[in-house]
């Protein structure tokens, strides 16, 4: 399915290629073309502080990008895998890109901007070799919503540049708590053409997670049911597909744990439960401390940095209980507590499973755009019945169309009805068993049977004659979902 | 005020009792406001020490709440009838376990009421001086509604507490809402909560302290932690109290507002004070010079019934502050309803030509809250402007008052300037008091509109009821099998009727709005004038009063036999040092140290 989809869309750029050979504008469609054989782009962007750069360091694996107290991200920051290690510098005003030195400070890569202001930058692209960056393209935006003048727009332009398509296929979208801001974000990101705002292509992450509760043990589940209230809220359904809530900080440190801050947690863990918990009321008395207290301010200071309150007494519970022995153990359950490993799965299920037709959905709004732009261009008209023909034939949009159809309340149906076509449609995965709502390890003759029982239940609401049209209508792209995937099963 | 009663002044006597009651009780309006999720709640609930506010990871604070004292714990809610929302709210008494229920977003009550606010009354020392803490619903969330709420209760606030928790610097939204606020009310504190959790904060409060400097904004910056203030009264722990950065903030209201405010109050006090010593003691000063100097009282008279006929001229409809102010309102109540025409039109030219450019269908969600932010934002505006201008009206009137005033005096003056009479102190710049500008204030104008800021714009609101059936009702499945071409020309159709409905609904919208703010501001306009018209006519009263009184006494004087004189003039200089001495005393007030202690 996904091959024949790349094959007509490449077919397509061939087109558009020969057509609007000389219109300016027209370096997009190389540049789309180079995009279909890259890996996914996604873009982290947020508000400032949400937490955008500790959690792509989370997701590499690796303290690449510099996070600092202050609003630290001020340019637009490409992380890509490659074989050699460089970052290159594409200033604003379109002149050439130049290679840039930087340096390694504890881990986070300092770029030496040679002087130049950072307003004057259009991105910086970083090459490293990671095999996480090997799957997805991580891009870091500078927060919206700053003080700094300039920088904020340079996220707005990011996300929403005028006349071209986005350059990011998906997003991540980042909030402590969902703002007002955050929406005009999340609009900007979506498109009009296609679909009008289109709720496949983001995912909104609850960041710093375990700051809503205060740092209390229970954070996370408190987190978890806000970010479950918020996936129902109906304005935020129709700009993202789910909401997760992922401790950034704990994350990343638990990703980059060394062997060294396992060692101070475990000297720090000798001291009794009931009388540290009265240091860790706030920050300031556990950095201060008590003499006799195991660590030195310094050390504990560093461990707070790293860690958050939330993570120190997790970590704490965990030694104490005996549960982990070593960083690697302690790290492997941190990683699940932060909530990164329930976003990684869905990263996985949504996006790159779907890398494909999210790429391709790309590259036909770049042509789209052009054939709009140069409406007397003598290719136009065809190369837009091209995509119509695409666009019909090609069943992952019809699924990524009515699901969004869905979402923005479109559809009208009992709600149990439209959260299963959601669900068959893909909404939580495209895994047959994610689309039937089956447990993972299901026999495959079980869930034929599931699939075959659907397809049943869905024939009857496309063919009852209550059922509005729009409804019949979806109803039949999900069997037609539901059909594939049979036959896939063989 | 004993010595106007015994001198026959009741004019006088209830002047006094208002300034009593002001100086007993100085109510001080704390108003806690910032963005949503900060810990308001907590903070306020740190302050008065009890777990009254609801506070929740999630759920968000969505009406105000009133924070004052009370002999016991009790709480009311102010609501609305669903079914008729521009009638009479009421104030119910709710059970204490019900706060949450009515103060948050979670509901659960009774959907045929609307909460308005919310009440609570709790037995604190720190609240006993008047001190009132409003509990705001927080700005930047997804419901524009609540904003409006928040800027409501800003409207009457003696004092704003900005916060925001430690954990980033301040956003421009933040800071946008922060000078917004300022505008409304100057006085105010930055608050940075939950510095517990943070162990950098200091490093984000130094950021922010160079966010408001850039600014200009000249506010201290207080760390709080309400989660170890809470700890060490659990623990009455005194070093964690201090840790929890609570006793500096307490301090502060405590000092810097309620000392302050009864501080100001005081120097009224006293202002009123000498104004009643003078105008008592122009009466006894004038007998005096009539019996010492008996050759003068003629022309003593003479001047004195000019005085007289002066204070009569001010008093009466025909004086110039009174034009002055009748002309001015009338000015006015034309400009502010022209200046919110203005606004609305801009708002609403800015809002067709968003339905024009987006599908009403798909962007309503988004640009519901856009219109009622612009919308409040143009009424806030409007009101400042109502503010400002009323402000000048007020000095107007007062220099005009003042003016004439001048002349009365200089009819006095006259005659001391002859030195036949010896110097009749009566200052002349008692009465020009401006009550406009000065620290009494229009009390007319505080919380003018907070009706319509807190109360109309939640309550008119249910647009998208508006919008109703005709708009849902969309064709894409169908595009897939008849192909998009046809069905382009019907969808075109359907499209202009959703906007032509959207921008109906947004007129009305407008139309409602207007005729709210139209009334109010005239409302608001017209108590103004109220205000100032009893304020000048009854000083106006007392000087008249004061004259005559003084003229009565000079002829009295001129007719006393012989015999009497010298009798009459120590009884009259005996008076006279009794005034001198409640002057001084009134002077004493406001050399007096703050006598309130931090609790």
């Amino acid at each position: 399915m996904s091959e024949q989809l790349i094959t007509s869309t490449h077919e397509l750029l061939d087109g558009a290629q020969r057509a609007f050979a000389g219109v300016p504008g027209a370096e997009a469609l190389a540049e789309a073309r180079r995009r279909l054989d890259e890996p996914l782009r996604v873009a982290i962007a947020g508000k400032v502080k949400a937490g955008k750069s500790t959690l792509l360091n989370a997701l590499v694996g690796e303290r690449l990008a510099p996070t600092d107290t202050g609003e630290c991200t001020k340019i637009v920051t490409w992380y890509r895998d490659g074989h050699t290690y460089q970052v290159i510098l594409y200033p604003r005003d379109g002149s050439d890109p130049v290679q840039v030195r930087f340096e390694r400070d504890d881990g986070a890569i300092d770029v030496d901007l040679g002087g130049r202001d950072p307003v004057s930058v259009d991105r910086l692209d970083i090459t490293w070799p990671s095999s996480n960056l090997r799957k997805i393209t991580l891009i870091d935006t500078p927060g919206v919503d700053t003080l700094s003048e300039g920088v904020a727009d340079k996220a707005f332009e990011f996300l929403d540049p005028k006349d071209t398509e986005t350059p990011a296929d998906a997003v991540l979208y980042l909030m402590k708590h969902i703002h007002a801001a955050d929406m005009r974000l999340l609009e900007a990101f979506h498109d009009e053409a296609v679909s009008q705002p289109n709720p496949v292509n983001a995912i909104a992450v609850l960041s710093r997670a375990d700051e809503i509760g205060g740092g209390r043990v229970d954070s996370m589940a408190s987190a978890r049911k806000i970010a479950a209230r918020l996936a129902r809220d109906g304005r935020l359904r129709r700009l993202v597909q789910v909401v997760i809530p992922v401790a950034g900080l704990l994350a990343e440190t638990a990703e980059t744990l060394t062997e060294r801050e396992f060692k101070l947690l475990t000297e720090l863990a000798t001291m009794s439960r009931s009388e540290l918990e009265t240091y860790l009321l706030s920050a300031d008395r556990f950095i201060q401390g008590t003499p006799g207290m195991p660590l030195t301010s310094l050390e504990r200071e560093e461990l707070l940095g790293r860690l958050g309150i939330y993570g120190i007494r997790q970590s704490l519970a965990l030694v104490r209980s005996k549960t982990v022995h070593s960083s690697v153990e302690l790290s492997r359950e941190l990683v699940g507590r932060s909530g990164l490993t329930d976003l990684q799965t869905i990263l996985t299920t949504l996006f790159v499973d779907r890398a494909a037709v999210l790429k391709c959905r790309s590259a036909l709004l770049t042509v789209e755009r052009l054939c709009e732009q140069n409406p007397n261009n003598p290719g136009a008209a065809g190369l837009l019945l091209q995509i119509e023909q695409i666009m019909a034939v090609a069943h992952p949009f019809n699924e990524l169309a009515t699901l969004a159809a869905i979402r923005t309340g479109r559809i009208k149906a009992r709600e149990q009805d439209l959260l299963d076509l959601e669900r068959t449609l893909g909404a939580t995965g495209t895994a047959p068993w994610q689309r039937l709502g089956l447990k993972q390890d299901t026999p495959a003759d079980q869930i034929r049977s599931a699939a075959y029982e659907s397809i049943a239940r869905w024939q009857r609401l496309a063919e009852n004659p209550l059922s509005p049209h729009e409804l019949s209508q979806a109803a039949r792209i999900g069997i037609r979902s539901l059909e594939e995937l049979a036959v896939s099963l063989g | 005020m004993k010595a106007a009663t015994a001198y026959g002044r009741p004019d006088l006597v209830q002047r006094l009792n208002v300034t009593l009651e002001r100086v007993r009780k100085p109510d001080v309006q704390v108003v806690a406001i910032g963005e949503f999720k900060q810990g308001k709640s907590s903070l306020v609930n740190a302050i008065v020490n009890v777990n009254i506010c609801p506070v929740d990871d999630d759920i968000a604070t969505a009406v105000h709440t009133i924070v004052r004292y009370g002999e016991e714990r009790r709480a009311f809610a102010l609501v609305k009838s669903a079914n008729d929302p521009d009638g009479e709210g009421q104030r119910i008494a709710i059970p204490l376990d019900q706060i949450r229920a009515y103060a948050t977003e979670l509901g659960g009550i009774d959907p045929s009421v609307i909460v308005k606010g919310v009440e609570i009354e709790v037995p604190r020392k720190l609240l006993a001086d008047g001190l009132i803490l409003v509990d705001t619903p927080g700005v930047g969330g997804l419901s524009g509604a609540h904003a409006a709420a928040g800027m409501g209760a800003i409207s009457i606030a003696d004092a704003l507490l900005f916060i925001s928790d430690a954990s980033q610097e301040y956003t421009r939204a933040e800071m946008d809402f922060l000078a917004q606020a300022l505008e409304l009310c100057p006085s105010a504190v930055c608050v940075m909560a939950k510095t517990d959790l943070y162990p950098r904060w200091r490093e984000v409060m130094e950021i922010n302290k160079g966010h408001l400097a850039r600014l200009g904004l000249n506010l201290p910056i207080l760390a709080v932690s309400s989660m170890l203030r809470m700890e060490a009264i659990r623990r009455e722990d005194k070093e964690l109290n201090a840790q929890s950065g609570f006793p500096a903030l307490i301090q502060y209201i405590t000092n810097d507002l309620i000392a302050g405010k009864a501080r100001t109050n005081r120097i009224l006090a006293q202002r009123d004070l000498f104004a009643v010593c003078d105008q008592l003691g122009g009466q006894f000063e004038a007998e005096k010079s009539a019996l010492t100097d008996p050759a003068a009282s003629a022309a003593l008279v003479a001047g004195l019934e000019r005085a007289k006929a002066r204070a009569e001229a001010l008093r009466g409809q025909a004086s110039r502050w009174s034009t002055t102010l009748n002309d001015g309102v009338g000015d006015l109540t034309s400009d502010i309803d022209f200046d919110m025409r203005a606004r609305m039109r801009a708002v609403m030219a800015e809002a067709d030509s968003a339905i024009e450019a987006f599908d009403p269908l798909d962007s309503w969600d988004e640009f519901e809250p856009w219109l009622t932010n612009a919308v409040s934002q143009a009424v806030v505006a409007n009101y400042r402007y109502l503010t400002e201008r009323a402000a000048t009206l007020s000095s107007e009137v007062a220099r005009h008052f003042g003016q004439e005033g001048h002349e009365l005096f200089a009819d006095l003056e006259i005659h001391n300037a002859a030195n036949v009479l010896g110097r009749v102190s009566i200052d002349p710049h008692i009465e020009v008091e401006d009550i406009g500008r000065g620290a009494k204030g229009l009390t007319a104008l505080r919380g003018s509109y907070s009706g319509f800021l807190m109360v109309g714009l939640l309550g008119n609101l249910a647009l998208a009821g508006v919008l109703g059936p005709a708009l849902l009702p969309i064709q894409v499945g169908a595009g897939l099998i008849l192909g998009r071409k046809t069905l382009k020309d019907e969808k075109e159709r359907a499209l202009m009727r959703r906007r032509s409905d959207a921008k109906n609904a947004v007129r009305r919208y407008s139309d409602e709005v207007q005729f709210q703010v139209g009334k109010d501001s005239r409302d608001t306009l017209r108590r103004v004038q109220r205000q100032l018209r009893d304020h000048y006519s009854s000083r106006a009263e007392e000087l008249n009063r004061s004259t005559s009184e003084a003229l009565k006494s000079a002829q009295d004087a001129v007719r006393v036999a012989e015999a009497d004189k010298s009798k009459r003039i120590k009884d009259v200089q005996a008076e006279l040092d009794r005034i001198k001495n409640m002057r001084t005393q009134a002077e004493r007030l406001t050399a007096q140290p703050a006598s309130r202690q931090p609790a």
